[in-house]
């Protein structure tokens, strides 16, 4: 798995690409955290590239979407492949996160 | 089609044998011709199942054998997974509130939901000192 750091506007873009398991989860943790902590309080996850998502990857975006309205920030999700979709749907995050069809949707989103 | 087709896996009670697994399982999702969504979603019940055995199943430090079986029947996935740690029946776990807001969602406890959502059949057995967890699916 790895990860590409873009700013864009008054958002930070983090395109995941790979697989976000119990081994490689902590790589997102680390660089959520980061971002958070340079005060950069508006994110958005690029999906495109993430073909695989468990317990432990989900556990990291709901952990981020807390910080993000403590910090009253916004995460945004994008480019999500259909398979991911049905994961988030069944857990009941598809509730719980925007989530665009495209990047620009989702830097276009001000709430 | 029809016939019956079964694989079986031991791996040891070590998290880093999981990405090795996963890569035999995309094998055998193309040898067996499975779907990718299909083979993707046992992916994620191995990963799952076997995670929390690897870190919740045994209080000792010593090495443990997990069996891992994969078979299709009749149009029927079956995977079982059969560990020698502490009893522990995944069914007997409270089911997560997917419908609260994302202030009040609980971190975690989705493993194992994840699982019985994928899935169509759960079963748990605990025979002589082995857990014993059955998961099925129509595919």
């Amino acid at each position: 798995m790895d990860i590409k750091k873009e700013k864009i506007e008054n958002f930070t873009v983090l395109k995941i690409n790979g697989r976000i398991d119990t081994i490689q989860s902590s790589v997102l943790e680390n660089e959520v955290n980061q971002s958070f902590e340079n005060g950069e309080k508006n994110l958005i996850l690029n999906c495109k590239g993430m073909n695989y998502i468990s317990s432990s990857g989900l556990r990291i975006f709901l952990v981020a979407k807390k910080r993000a309205i403590a910090l009253n920030g916004k995460l945004h999700l994008c480019n999500m492949q259909p398979s991911i979709q049905e994961i988030f749907k069944i857990s009941g995050f598809s509730n719980l996160f925007k989530i665009f069809e495209t990047q620009e949707a989702a830097l276009e989103n001000k709430q | 089609m029809g016939s019956e087709k079964n694989k079986k896996y031991i791996i040891e009670n070590e998290v880093e044998e999981l990405p090795n697994l996963a890569e035999k399982i995309e094998k055998l999702g193309e040898s067996w011709d499975l779907s990718q969504a299909i083979t993707m979603n046992v992916n994620l019940v191995m990963e799952e199942a076997l995670s929390n055995i690897i870190f919740y199943a045994f209080n000792d430090k010593k090495k443990h054998e997990i069996e891992i079986y994969v078979s299709i029947k009749k149009n029927k996935l079956t995977i079982t997974f059969k560990d020698d740690g502490v009893p522990f029946n995944p069914l007997s776990q409270q089911k997560p509130d997917i419908n609260l807001p994302a202030e009040e969602r609980p971190v975690g406890g989705l493993g194992i939901f994840l699982m019985s959502q994928i899935m169509d059949e759960m079963h748990y057995n605990r025979q002589k000192n082995k857990n014993i967890l059955t998961l099925a699916k129509d595919i």
